[in-house]
């Protein structure tokens, strides 16, 4: 078992800051030894400190922050894009996000502080692939896809698709998350963001939930939850969205989807949450996302 | 490894030689820049101890890389100050008592600044200045002090006292 | 001069971590993984390898150059049970819990000491665990310390007044248990310093972060076997202390880490090492009845604390002493005929016990306050009229309690009536159905403590003496010694309006000097501040003050009993425009005082030496055996709404009554109020050191262990009675305290009363939303069932 000690130190690194993809794709071929991408750094610094991540032998560290290509916000055709290295706070305050997906607005507006969404980026929270990443519910239920950048090809991954554990992804180390895109709301449609933690401000989630709904003559046409901390991943609950389909948009027909919900997830017992707990919570937040949606589309 | 950045702070710009490994937070308290009002505590963004503003904005300088802080314009609570004479908010913290050990304080003060100069509207919420403080831990005042700080800070903004 | 605050805010503190030193080399500690476990073997030859480190410092050291940690406090006698333990600041052997130091690595630079650490290679054998008080109680439980019978450290038995007669007399008794979970006061400010051990004088100097640099020398200096005249500490600006920075631990290895390589080494904690390896308090169990008769009148106590101590203290045996105020603490602000109480310390593999904010006076308040409102809810009384009941009336003082605390002055009714008005009590609680209605669960707690303060007991270095020193220097300029660090508590400004008051001089001539151990007294501890530091220094102003009268009267040739002393101006009341300056008046008395001197009385006296160094001590303590001198009434009134769904809690309102006898300064008063509500609210909430079943610590990190932030902090409106203690030079009583004691004790009697529905017991802390909601759930399904 490892020393404990209080702080430790980062590790001897070899700074890198290309400044577009040409140079990051080029970067892959020619680095030597171990290497970290990293935009913000909010996640990777404390992980050191914490001896969570160690690089005994040294480390190259790539610094993307700087690649314009990376850090911009759009909205064309009814689809929003964000690149993934724009930060939280950037994308929080930003018309296009504030118009299209103002749920995404207000889970960023939960998370951290103002100081770490200052830095901290949506890309980072999404390859950093924690089962309590507070920007992945919103967007898993916004129908959110990732694009990837290899050397060889860009492709296009459906979000619910990208986790494959805790802190672990479908990613190669020398691909990079490039930008996050999802559909535009329509008026018909709507997403809402919940978390529990054990204090209200600056706190891992114990339970976070993110539901979309869209109602068409007062009937659900589709719906969308998702929840973080309850899996190995944050996931969607496929049953509980079915049983939506085609149902009237009732108060009582949206609690026993909540109430599938609970029964469909298997959480675990950590230090923050009992198992328990977490079933209970994720029942309450389907439930309380699900009818702020309603409460949006039935004025 | 060393390698060369040039920081812009408080109004200075250094060509300084750093570690590759060393954060913000340890370069400008180190004996070279001295700027010991930017706290140490938990370096891992916890805290808000450390808080500078770059760029206009306040970060946790224990999370940031200096070598990736390359061309920015940081900001200290030094770099508040006219000479010897306090800043409006941090005058207000003096005559609210917004202080007790004064460990938390400075970054602190750089939090507030952030809120009141990107403040346009007359209406500041108790709970907006709660909001804008998150990320700064103060274990000593129970915010009471540091909330009156800021709202009268505000004010004197408000009065066109401000810089 | 540039007051505290002003050159704080401009940066020119001078913490621990802003220490620097030519040459000055860095310690960083290697702690245990395990919570108990036999040391097989440590190499460290691979962390010296690495270039820049200077040496290692493991427990063989401390054993080969240092002595144990002293004894702090011993009660071995009276057929109590008082163990102590033989142990280094360092341990050689075996480690006995989680994040232990077992080695010290001093390098060029502390990154360099950092990266070492993990280079230390150690191996252990791991032991079972004793993961809490109860089950370290347990026959067959796995023994911290091998000369030890068992685990119990303490086991104290007070009877108070007439235990039996309050139980024969009483109509009702009613079984009551709490639980107090584990936390920590946790300084945004770790621990630090650097030592300088001089090789060629055999002296030691420090610099610190020392709440009590006096104890911090005679502990320093018998670790290292060292004459205490040869050692030196020096507070420095101290980023909040809150009792867990009276230790004299760690800088011990950083004095022998100086000794070894003759260099400054300085030590700055990280925050997480300060949670782990720091102390931590509260961790009760009590179980006991409560007798009384069935019009509310308060009769007897048989009750029984059990402390979870974890190892044995850093500060030797002032962990165990705090078992002393927790017991004696339970009669609270009422009468009562008798009490019988248990204080029982168990040893477990956790972090040492120490001071933080209420020590253990606030163990028996909490948990007579708890019982009460039980009391009131079985009699279908209010909260506060079970209290009204039993209170010790205005002209009762001074009341000795059954405890033998000589309770100094106060208005305990008036105190809690205002708070009750303030928070519009009747209102909220007229709206209650209402709320109900609409789903909305709200509730009114209310509670009211006093603070015993100013501690003075015999057998252990809270033994009360205090020194402090006022001089007027030869420009007039005043300076002020004592052993009251600056903590934030506004020392330095309370000293400096005591001693300009006195004196009339202007506030920005007083100097309040950083402490040394120059100065006698056990520091700011126990919200001694204001009753000993503050009474020493008031004392050593007033006989000042006379001096000053002498030669003023002699110099400006007007009778003594006509002078004025204001604004900084000396003069006769007959005659305002003569007037001497303080600069004038020390300039005479000490150098020039005109051609025919001073008057030959004044110079045999040595009077126009204007520099008094006194003592002080408490009036009551000596014959009555109270170990406080003043009590301090506060009452909290708050109303939380609970989300029942999630368990969450949302404080609505604050409302905080304080009669903290005369005021030195509003605004810090109000500011101690502020800070140790909200520190009250994190331990009812959501503050909680969490050990696993292995005895890690799992919430080691701001972000695990969970202090409010200004979010769930609530506005909190205070007011003020001012209820002078006869016992004090100033009048003023010790005020750290209470607010930390009644705030917890408030919020969860308002989630209690939030919660009536469920008809649930609110008696364990924090009460986490996980906790409350799990509370609602059992009592839903219990309702069900007698359904
Ligand atoms: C005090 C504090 C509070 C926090 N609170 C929250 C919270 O409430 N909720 C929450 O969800 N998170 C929280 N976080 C975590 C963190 O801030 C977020 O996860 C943030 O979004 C991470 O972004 P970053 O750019 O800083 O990531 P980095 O630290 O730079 O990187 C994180 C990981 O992602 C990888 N990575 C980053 N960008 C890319 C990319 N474009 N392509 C490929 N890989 C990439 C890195 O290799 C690394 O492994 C908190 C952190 C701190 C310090
Ligand atoms: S030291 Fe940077 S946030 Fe705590
Ligand atoms: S004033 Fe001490 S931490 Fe804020």
């Amino acid at each position: 078992m490892k020393n404990f000690v209080g702080s430790r130190a980062l590790p001897d690194l070899v700074y890198h800051c290309p400044e577009n993809m040409n140079a990051l794709m080029a970067l892959f071929d020619t680095i030597q030894g171990e290497y970290k991408i990293v935009a913000g750094c909010t996640d990777f610094i404390p992980a050191v400190r914490g001896g969570r991540w160690s690089f005994n032998d040294g480390l190259s560290l790539i610094d993307i922050k700087k690649i314009d290509e990376l850090n911009f916000i759009k909205e064309t055709d009814g689809i929003v894009t964000i690149g993934a290295v724009t930060p939280l706070s950037t994308i929080m305050s930003s018309d296009i996000v504030q118009k299209h997906a103002p749920g995404l607005c207000h889970a960023m507006s939960t998370m951290a502080s103002p100081q770490v969404r200052n830095v901290g980026t949506m890309g980072g929270n999404i390859a950093m692939s924690s089962p309590a990443g507070d920007t992945v519910p919103s967007l898993l239920a916004l129908g959110a896809s990732v694009i990837i950048k290899g050397k060889q090809e860009e492709k296009k991954v459906a979000l619910d698709q990208f986790f494959t554990g805790p802190g672990k992804n479908i990613m190669a180390s020398n691909e990079v998350l490039k930008a996050i895109e999802f559909p535009a709301l329509k008026a018909d449609e709507s997403v809402h963001f919940q978390k529990i933690g054990t204090r209200d401000a600056v706190i891992i989630s114990i339970v976070s939930a993110a539901s979309f709904l869209k109602v068409e003559n007062g009937v659900c046409k589709a719906a969308r939850i998702a929840l973080g901390s309850v899996a190995p991943t944050p996931i969607r609950v496929p049953k509980a969205e079915a049983f939506l389909k085609n149902k009237p948009a009732t108060r009582e027909v949206l609690a026993q989807c909540a109430e599938l919900v609970a029964r469909e997830i298997s959480p675990i017992t950590d230090l923050r949450a009992s198992a328990d707990y977490r079933r209970d919570l994720s029942e309450t937040l389907s439930r309380r996302t699900l009818m702020a949606c309603l409460d949006d589309l039935n004025p | 490894m060393k390698m060369p950045v040039t920081l812009n702070i408080n109004n200075t710009t250094w060509n300084l030689d750093i570690d590759a490994n060393a954060t913000l937070l340890e370069v400008l308290r180190n004996n070279v820049l001295n700027q010991q009002s930017v706290h140490r505590s938990c370096e891992e963004g916890e805290c808000g101890a450390c808080t500078v503003l770059m760029d206009g904005k306040p970060v946790n300088s224990c999370l940031v890389m200096a070598a990736s802080a390359q061309g920015s314009t940081i900001i200290t609570s030094e770099g508040l100050m006219r000479g010897d004479e306090l800043h409006p908010l941090m005058k207000a913290f003096v005559d609210e008592l917004g202080l007790q050990c004064g460990f938390c304080t400075p970054g602190m003060v750089m939090s507030a600044y952030a809120l009141i100069n990107q403040w346009e509207d007359e209406e500041l919420s108790d709970m907006d200045i709660r909001k804008a403080i998150e990320g700064n831990l103060c274990r000593c005042t129970g915010y009471v002090n540091i909330v009156n700080s800021i709202r009268r800070a505000k004010q004197a903004k408000d009065a066109g006292n401000w810089w | 001069m540039e007051n505290r605050e002003t050159r704080l805010i401009s940066g020119k503190g001078q913490y621990a971590d802003d220490l620097d030193f030519p040459g000055m080399a860095h310690l960083v500690f290697v702690g245990s993984p395990h919570a108990h476990a036999v040391i097989k073997r440590l190499e460290v030859d691979k962390a010296l390898k690495v270039p820049g480190v200077l040496t290692v410092i493991t427990g063989q050291e401390m054993v080969k150059y240092t002595n144990p940690l002293p004894v702090q406090a011993n009660f071995k006698s009276k057929g109590w049970t008082w163990r102590l333990a033989h142990v280094y600041a360092m341990p050689k052997d075996k480690v006995r819990w989680y994040g232990e130091p077992v080695a010290a690595v001093v390098a060029e630079d502390e990154k360099t000491a950092r990266k070492a650490a993990d280079l230390v290679e150690v191996e252990y054998e791991p032991l079972a665990v004793t993961g809490n008080a109860l089950e370290a109680l347990e026959p067959d439980a796995p023994k911290l310390y091998d000369d030890w019978e068992d685990n119990k450290q303490v086991h104290l038995k007070f009877d108070f007044g007439e235990p039996e007669t309050a139980f024969e007399e009483a109509d009702q008794v009613m079984h009551i248990k709490t639980r107090e979970g584990r936390v920590t006061g946790l300084p945004i400010e770790g621990r630090g310093c650097v030592a300088n051990y001089n090789l060629k004088k055999d002296t030691l100097e420090m610099w610190g972060s020392f709440q009590t640099p006096y104890l911090a020398r005679h502990n320093i200096a018998a670790t290292l076997g060292m004459p205490e005249v040869k050692v030196k500490i020096n507070a420095v600006d101290i980023g909040g202390a809150f009792g867990l920075k009276i230790h004299a631990w760690k800088e011990n290895v950083v004095a022998l880490a100086s000794k070894l390589t003759g260099r400054h080494v300085k030590w700055f904690e990280p925050q997480k090492d300060f949670i782990v390896t720091g102390p931590h308090q509260r961790d009760v169990f009590w179980e006991g009845d409560v007798a009384f008769k069935n019009d509310g009148t308060l009769l007897g106590v048989k009750a029984t604390v059990t402390h979870d101590l974890g190892v044995e203290s850093t500060n030797k045996g002032i962990a165990a002493l705090s078992i002393f105020p927790a017991c004696s603490a339970v009669p609270n602000m009422y009468r009562w005929k008798g009490m019988h109480i248990e204080g029982v310390g168990a040893a477990t593999n956790k972090s040492f016990y120490c001071a933080y904010r209420g020590y253990g006076k606030d163990k028996g308040i909490k948990f007579i306050e708890h019982a009460l409102n039980q009391i009131a809810r079985k009699l279908g009384m209010t909260p506060e009229a079970i209290r009204l009941k039993n209170y010790i009336q205005p002209d009762e003082f001074p009341y000795h309690q059954i405890n033998s605390y000589v309770y100094d002055s106060g208005d305990y009714p008036g105190t809690l009536k205002k708070a009750l008005d303030m928070a519009n009590v009747d209102e909220v609680r007229a709206k209650k159905e209402q709320y109900l209605k609409e789903g909305k669960y709200i509730g009114v707690g209310v509670i009211s403590a006093i603070e015993p303060a100013g501690v003075a007991v015999p057998n252990c270095q809270m033994g009360g003496i205090t020194q402090a020193r006022v001089q007027i220097t030869a420009d007039g300029t005043i300076e002020v010694h004592s052993d009251r660090t600056e903590i934030g508590q506004g020392s330095e400004a309370s000293h400096a309006i005591i001693v300009s008051n006195i004196l009339g001089c202007n506030r920005e001539d007083v100097l309040v000097k950083p402490v040394t151990s120059d100065y006698i007294g056990q520091g700011p501890l126990s919200s001694r501040g204001a009753v000993y530091p503050a009474s020493a220094v008031a004392k050593a102003a007033k006989i000042l003050k006379k001096k000053v009268s002498q030669c003023a009267a002699a110099f400006l040739k007007v009778d003594e009993a006509s002078l004025v002393m204001e604004g900084g101006l000396i003069f006769s009341s007959n005659n305002p425009d003569e007037k001497l300056t303080y600069k004038e008046l020390a300039e005479k008395s000490y150098f020039f005082p005109g051609p025919r001197g001073l008057p030959p009385e004044i110079l045999k006296n040595h009077d126009h030496l204007l520099d008094v160094t006194t003592t002080w001590y408490s009036p009551t303590t000596p014959d009555s055996g109270s170990s406080y001198t003043s009590f301090c009434t506060s009452a909290d009134v708050a109303v939380v709404e609970v989300d029942i769904d999630t368990g969450a809690t949302k404080i609505i309102k604050y409302a905080h009554v304080h009669d903290a006898g005369t005021i030195i300064d509003k605004q810090i008063v109000d500011g101690q109020i502020h800070g140790g509500i909200v520190q009250g609210i994190g331990e009812a909430l959501s503050e909680r050191l969490d050990y696993n079943e292995k005895g890690q610590l799992m919430t080691s990190s701001f972000s695990t262990y969970l202090i409010p932030t200004a979010v769930e902090a609530p506005d909190i409106e205070v007011a003020h009675l001012e209820t002078p203690s006869p016992f004090t030079e100033t009048g003023s009583k010790g005020m750290g305290e209470a607010p930390i004691i009644g705030s917890k004790a408030v919020i969860l009697a308002a989630i209690e009363d939030a919660l009536t529905p469920f008809n649930i017991e609110v008696n364990e802390s924090p009460a986490t939303p996980e906790r409350v909601r799990s509370w609602i759930v059992a009592a839903r399904k219990e309702q069900e069932e007698s359904k």
